[in-house]
């Protein structure tokens, strides 16, 4: 397991489409291990391949009221309903913004084992699926944000 | 994605306030205006947690000494202040699990850099946590301390409101510092009935009774924030507590009048006596700083009156001009804030005997130069939000020891607040609690006739 470097905005990867996963492989297990605690170290409740830097199609989400999920090929099948709140990214430290999501999304995707699911979520959940599916198509939250972002106070102590 | 994360925010403002001596109502406003966009339950959560943990602070600390042995004054702020936040959700916000507690402290303290001591948080957490039922607290017969700890008040105020109202009433007292959870409105009965703004506001979803004993006030809950009221936008009414408006109610004020209100910031009873002016006369709001003025000036706007305008000057200065000028001055003072610790729940923990005596000293100062203005027959009110003799009655009996003043009863609306020799001798203590009013002290003085010899 290892903590990765995360790519922040202006990096052209996470600009670019990320490729589908034809099969699962050793190195892909490593790098949802990688990212996933990646995510658990930035206190994140979403992550996507290309925030590490791969463009291939997997998030990784723990919103702390669910169980932690990985998706392979997240396809969104349906959505409804709006939710307008503040979203952060962490591809871009220390700021946050309004965006507005659907309430409710219906999504299939594979496990780490390639095995087909489907998830149906609402509130924060849903918000966390629709901003790492777009992640995989090279979208940021900042290209949506409405009015500003402002920044959320990050300032670290040294013990 | 990344979320933000509210006991974060909460830890923000608690350090503003016990390490930099913020005002808690600023800090916290600051960051509801800034984080506009959180939940309503994100926001009423983010406001309950950092006031309650202020208000119960002494508390707080009481029971970590009990479990931890570094004590709270030996800890880094970050981590005095995460334990605080969270031995207040442990005891006081049922609806929070207590694991979640621990974890979320925990995190937060890594993310604050302070992963050497998350085992720490976590290890005097988990213990308070099991053994929060048995803390034993100071024995009931050390009165000072138990009701230190148990009404999280410093020691000497709990002294000074024992000398000075006994045991029964300082701990009633106390009790009603914790009640405080309404907001009371005026209605601007001049735009619309206290009836048709009721409804408006049950129409957006707001709790609404009425206060009794007193015509045109309300008092207000379960609103997000008072901008999001459509009624409060168009100005049909305002927040002003009962004991505030009762200051006003104690002038008496007759149509055409001129009226001074010498210390006026943010407005509100200058704003009242303008209405009670029904559009004549004028009423000067005077505050010592540009910026205590813009409070003025935007809840001018807000109701868009148009006799009353603002001035700047201090106070303390006296302005020849107006000598003499004023049917009213309300002198409505700077002080030491003790009967609004409902509201202000950081206020007791800046106090000191020293200061107090400083304020009245100040009181004194500006008394000493405004009471020049009242005409000859007219009346000047003096008021402070404080429960301390030296400040009020003290200072009321200098001032008519002093001045060329008489004292004089108060209207009848004070009947439903206060007892008939208060309102004889027209000076009375108004107690937080019963009423749901805050503390506050209104006296009320007629300028002689004739002058002798001042």
């Amino acid at each position: 397991m290892a903590i990765r470097n995360v790519r922040t905005l202006g990096d052209e990867v996470l600009g670019k489409k990320a490729r589908e996963v034809k099969e699962m492989t050793p190195r892909l297990r490593q790098l949802i291990d990688d990212m996933f605690e990646t995510m658990y170290e930035y206190q994140g409740v979403g992550l996507a391949a290309p925030q590490v830097g791969i463009l291939r199609q997997i998030v990784v989400i723990d919103t702390e009221e669910d169980s932690p999920i990985v998706m392979v090929n997240p396809r969104i099948l349906e959505q409804s309903g709006s939710q307008s709140g503040n979203e952060g990214c962490l591809s871009v430290p220390g700021k946050a913004g309004v965006v507005t999501r659907p309430n409710y999304v219906k999504a299939e995707a594979y496990d780490e084992n390639m095995e087909r699911f489907e998830i149906e979520a609402t509130d924060l959940l849903a918000r966390a699926i629709c901003h790492e599916v777009d992640h995989l198509d090279g979208i940021m939250y900042v290209d949506k944000v409405e009015g500003d972002l402002f920044d959320v106070e990050q300032e670290e102590e040294e013990e | 994605m990344t979320k933000t994360d509210v006991r974060e925010l909460a830890l923000g403002i608690l350090l503003e306030v016990t390490e930099q001596r913020e005002f808690c109502h600023m800090a916290l406003g600051n960051v509801l205006e800034k984080y506009q966009y959180l939940e309503k339950q994100e926001r009423a959560f983010l406001s309950r947690l950092t006031h309650g943990t202020l208000e119960r602070l002494l508390e707080l600390d009481y029971i970590i000494n009990r479990f931890s042995k570094v004590k709270t004054g030996k800890m880094k702020p970050v981590i005095r202040n995460i334990l605080r936040l969270s031995v207040y959700q442990l005891k006081y916000m049922d609806s929070v699990p207590d694991a979640a507690v621990c974890n979320e402290a925990v995190k937060l303290a890594r993310k604050k850099g302070f992963s050497g001591l998350a085992g720490f948080v976590n290890g005097v957490l988990r213990s308070i946590a099991r053994g929060l039922g048995d803390v034993e607290y100071p024995k009931e017969t050390r009165e000072k301390e138990y009701l230190s700890v148990c009404y999280s008040m410093p020691e000497w105020i709990v002294e000074k409101w024992l000398e000075e109202y006994g045991r029964q009433t300082a701990e009633s007292m106390l009790k009603a510092f914790f009640l405080g959870e309404d907001t009371t409105i005026r209605v601007h009965r001049d735009r619309i009935s206290q009836e048709e703004l009721k409804e408006r506001l049950e129409k957006e979803g707001v709790e609404v009774r009425p206060v009794e004993g007193f015509p045109g006030a309300l008092t207000i809950r379960r609103y997000d924030t008072l901008n999001r009221i459509k009624a409060f936008k168009e100005g049909l009414f305002s927040v002003q507590d009962v004991s505030s408006m009762l200051a006003v109610e104690a002038a008496e004020v007759k149509e055409g009048s001129f009226c001074l209100d010498v210390c006026a910031s943010p407005g509100g009873k200058a704003l009242y006596l303008a209405e009670k002016l029904k559009g004549t006369g004028l009423v000067e709001a005077r505050d010592l700083t540009d910026y205590k003025l813009k409070f003025i000036e935007e809840n001018i706007a807000r109701g868009g009156w148009k006799n009353v305008r603002c001035h700047r000057q201090d106070a303390r200065v006296s302005d020849e001009t107006l000598v003499e000028q004023a049917d009213v001055v309300l002198a409505d003072l700077p002080c030491s804030g003790l009967g609004v610790l409902g509201k202000k729940p950081d206020i007791r923990y800046r106090a000191s005997r020293e200061s107090l005596a400083k304020l009245a000293g100040l009181q004194r100062e500006i008394l000493g130069v405004v009471w020049r203005y009242v005409r000859p027959g007219g009346v000047l009110i003096y008021s402070t939000c404080t429960i301390n003799r030296e400040e009020n009655q003290e200072n009321a009996a200098w001032f008519l020891d002093t001045f060329p003043f008489e004292a004089e009863p108060l209207p009848g609306i004070f009947r439903g607040f206060t007892d008939e020799e208060s309102i004889r001798r027209g000076m009375c203590q108004l107690l937080p609690g019963r009423l749901g009013n805050d503390g506050f002290f209104i006296a009320k003085f007629r300028r002689k006739r004739e002058n002798h010899g001042s």
